[in-house]
């Protein structure tokens, strides 16, 4: 069946107009928050691509005097070195995009095959998996996550993987589960009687089901993800040389005596907004998401 | 031996082609014998009949030898066979009014075979004749009556007299109670019944009518298109008939099992062309290797010959000390507890139970979605084996729940292409045309619309018929149906019966279907199988079962199901010629 879809030309030339379709019929299943939300992220990740073109001035030396309020030049002023502080939000939005995909795709990724792994096959190994996964639940991540940090050392991409180790449980949790009902439905045993190798199962029956699980779970790990970088990050254990968005806030916050002068305004607001912004957005698109996982939802409407 | 008959044949010169009636027909009668003849219509009846008769003379060719008493007669001179007829050998005509001379008042007419054979006159005849009309249960003041004044049954009843007016020692009786009245039916059956066994006198019926050959005759013959193919003890016979063509009489007949529903014999009557076995392309069972040689009638078991090349019906699937434990914590949780069961080719065998008596256990270790503790499973005589549910002639399983066992992420293509794609049989378009082709079956459209459809917009019938279809794409030998009616609204559970039951028909595949739900066992089944507490109790043909039933349990859910316990309570007490598996269950 796919062989003749793929050799005949007219096919191919209707797939995009279907992707747009299923596109218009995806945006009209959003609820009005979910919309929203699905606005800002996508605005976020084009700021942080385009981060270049949205800001001249440089995000890591000083261009101009310190300390100004926004306005003129410096749409939100400048930091005590005189770093224009939208450039550094613009660039900040790639660590903190990078950080929350990188941390969502590694977690969920990894965190689903386990989880197929582990409710497919049963027996000891997921046993040893549903332990271990008890443990991670239980253990206070960010304490962990702040020795881990300081062992390693802070790049980020120690951050990510960090974030990561802490964070595939809850993913591989829910897709076990979920495994475990399907692996009784009447479908699933009927393919095994047919002969469906476990490949098979996984690809044409477990993954189209369980995606929609794994995003909306992927969408609440980014989130996470992106708050726990700034979090270590206000602490003094992000990677120094990556601006982020949690580092700006670490910075205004170490300048001592900021509540008592006006800089908090923009200095400290500014950051703090775009990365709320952000998480309740992700939040929103996601509980959105999770509505609609359920594919008869979005044929319904 | 009162008749012995030995490769009768009979061949009638039609214009062109000569037509043969019968073909080596071979059976012998003891001194008050009965023996029933069944067969659709043209399969030869009623040319045994008038063949025995010696009524088959000019251009139509008898061959073969008949003896009765020890002489053969059929080659006796015209004089010599009607010194015979009437007074020896008398055959009931089957009724109608050619059979009767119009123009003779019936009191004449019943008198003229005593006038010619016994050489009775006035006084003598009358009284002869009035003892007749009264022997079978006519009013004498009907003897000035002519024939288009009396009934049917009435008119049956004066062919019965004029044949034993010569007190005969064969009677041959030629579908007795067709076109008779429910009431003048079982008159009739009764009457004959009760004259032979006054009279002592050989009796043949050759009949339709089951219910008649079962209470008049204690031998059956199965005639198809002029030869023996089964042969054996009635009762034995219609429990559990060896030939598929005797099974197929016995689901066509209305009066044999009244509840029932009726299916015919697919296909046509031989043309008396077919190349070997003349059944075979009607055949449920047939194989390539029918169409060589004519089977020969074999003997079988005691008393029971087949002519089939096959050996009678085949067993296809069978199970034994099947079990199935689950292990709680503390206690083993004996699901399957040692079941025995075999399921014939082309039957539909129902297993009935209570919920929780393992019945779905069963059929999931049957159609290899569960593997059982321990147990031997043969299907088709081989030991099971993966493949069987992935080949061809295999077995399939459908479910009770139509919402799990195909996926609402699929369109309906999907569904019925996934065994086909999974074990990669035929090519593409062979792949899109079988899955059409079961679409149709099941009566479902098969344009691209309905076929890209997804199974979650259809309603539980249509999906239930997705299901069905997709086994189907598989042409199975074995359909196991797991109570696949129970979620179904009525209206929708009939159509989709009739359906499968249709398609069984048609396609010829066994079919073991489950059900707690006994009304419907009764309408679909052949054979039932009675479960309890992981056993199978009971089992015996649903007529057998449902009317006569023996283990307890079997009474207690008949009782529980239609009321009031229908124990048909029969004048001749046969032996039970079904088994009884009455084992103790140890406690664990």
């Amino acid at each position: 069946m796919y062989q003749s879809q793929v050799m005949n030309p007219r096919l191919l030339l209707r797939v995009p107009g279907e992707l747009y379709k299923k596109g218009i019929a995806f945006w009209k299943s959003l609820s009005i928050f979910g919309k929203f939300g699905l606005t800002v992220i996508l605005a976020m990740i084009i700021l942080a691509v385009g981060a270049p073109f949205f800001t001249w001035l440089p995000h890591n030396v000083s261009s101009g005097p310190a300390l100004v309020p926004p306005g003129g030049d410096h749409l939100m002023g400048t930091d005590e070195m005189g770093v224009d502080l939208w450039s550094q939000i613009c660039y900040g939005a790639r660590v903190s995009l990078l950080v929350g995909l990188g941390t969502a795709l590694l977690a969920g990724l990894g965190g689903g095959i386990i989880g197929i792994w582990a409710g497919y096959r049963g027996g000891w190994i997921e046993r040893v998996i549903m332990r271990l996964i008890d443990i991670m639940i239980v253990l206070p991540d960010l304490p962990i996550m702040v020795i881990l940090a300081a062992f390693f050392g802070s790049s980020l991409r120690n951050i990510i993987i960090v974030l990561a180790l802490f964070s595939w449980s809850h993913p591989a949790r829910i897709i076990r589960a979920q495994v475990l009902s399907l692996k009784e439905q009447g479908y699933i045993k009927m393919a095994k009687s047919y002969g469906a190798g476990d490949l098979y199962i996984i690809f044409k029956h477990f993954l189209p089901e369980l995606f929609p699980i794994l995003a909306v779970s992927m969408i609440r790990l980014s989130g996470m993800a992106i708050v726990t970088e700034a979090a270590l990050s206000f602490l003094g254990l992000g990677d120094p040389t990556s601006k982020s968005w949690g580092l700006i806030i670490n910075h205004a916050l170490n300048f001592s005596g900021i509540y008592f002068t006006p800089f908090w305004k923009w200095w400290l607001m500014y950051p703090w907004a775009f990365l709320t912004l952000l998480i309740t957005s992700l939040a929103l698109f996601g509980r959105d998401l999770e509505r609609i996982a359920d594919p008869r939802v979005v044929k319904r409407n | 031996m009162v008749l012995e008959v030995r490769n009768l044949s009979v061949t009638y010169q039609a214009e062109g082609a000569p037509v043969r009636a019968l073909q080596e027909i071979s059976f012998s009668l003891k001194e008050g014998d009965t023996l029933g003849i069944i067969g659709e219509s043209g399969s030869g009846k009623t040319t045994l009949g008038l063949a025995l008769m010696g009524l088959i003379g000019g251009k139509d060719r008898v061959e073969g030898n008949a003896y009765f008493r020890g002489t053969e007669f059929l080659s006796f001179s015209d004089k010599g066979k009607k010194a015979l007829r009437w007074k020896h050998i008398a055959m009931v005509f089957q009724n109608s009014l050619e059979v009767l001379n119009p123009v003779l008042n019936i009191g004449e007419q019943v008198g003229e075979p005593l006038k010619k054979h016994l050489y009775l006159k006035g006084k003598e005849l009358e009284a002869r004749v009035e003892e007749l009309f009264q022997l079978v249960g006519l009013d004498p003041q009907w003897k000035e009556a002519f024939p288009h004044q009396l009934s049917g049954g009435m008119r049956q009843r004066v062919l019965i007299a004029m044949a034993l007016s010569c007190k005969p020692e064969l009677l041959l009786v030629d579908e007795p109670t067709t076109s008779l009245d429910p009431v003048s039916r079982k008159e009739m059956i009764e009457l004959l019944g009760r004259l032979q066994q006054e009279y002592g006198f050989t009796l043949v019926v050759i009949s339709h009518d089951l219910s008649c050959i079962s209470r008049l005759t204690s031998r059956l013959l199965a005639l198809y298109g002029g030869r023996v193919v089964e042969e054996g003890l009635t009762e034995e016979l219609l429990e559990d008939p060896f030939h598929p063509y005797s099974r197929g009489l016995i689901n066509s007949s209305p009066h044999y099992f009244a509840y029932k529903d009726l299916w015919g014999i697919p296909g046509e009557p031989p043309t008396g062309q077919e190349a070997g076995c003349s059944f075979h392309s009607r055949c449920s069972q047939a194989l390539e290797s029918c169409r060589e040689g004519v089977p020969a009638l074999q003997q079988v078991c005691c008393e029971r010959r087949v002519a089939c090349h096959r050996g009678g019906i085949v067993t296809i699937l069978e199970a034994s000390g099947l079990k199935k434990e689950y292990r709680l914590k503390k206690r083993v949780l004996q699901a399957v507890n040692g079941v025995d069961l075999y399921i014939k080719e082309g039957e539909v065998a129902a297993l009935v139970g209570e919920t929780g008596s393992g019945k779905s256990t069963v059929a999931q270790m049957l159609g290899r979605l569960m593997k059982p503790t321990a147990g031997d499973i043969t299907f088709r005589g081989e030991k099971f084996y993966n493949g069987v549910t992935r080949q061809e002639n295999g077995i399939q399983i459908v479910m009770q729940d139509p919402f799990s066992s195909t996926s609402h992420r699929l369109t309906v293509e999907q569904v019925l292409r996934e065994p086909l794609d999974i074990n990669k049989i035929g090519t593409s378009q062979e792949r899109s045309s079988r899955v059409r082709e079961a679409l149709e079956q099941v009566q479902l459209p098969w344009g691209t619309d309905f076929l890209k459809r997804f199974c979650f917009e259809l309603s539980g019938g249509q999906r239930q018929r997705v299901a069905i279809a997709r086994a189907l794409v598989m042409k199975p030998a074995l359909l196991l149906a797991d109570e696949i009616t129970s979620m179904l609204d009525p209206s929708t559970q009939a159509n989709l019966l009739r359906l499968l039951k249709g398609l069984q028909n048609s396609k010829g595949f066994a079919m073991l279907f489950i059900t707690h739900d006994l009304e419907l066992a009764r309408k679909v089944a052949d054979r039932v199988m009675v479960m309890k507490q992981g056993e199978i109790v009971e089992t015996g043909s649903s007529r057998r079962l449902f009317t006569d039933p023996c283990c307890c349990h079997t009474k207690e859910l008949i009782d529980a199901a239609f009321g009031e316990h229908q124990h048909v309570h029969k004048s001749h007490h046969h032996p039970h010629t079904h088994e009884h598996v009455h084992k103790h269950k140890t406690q664990h």
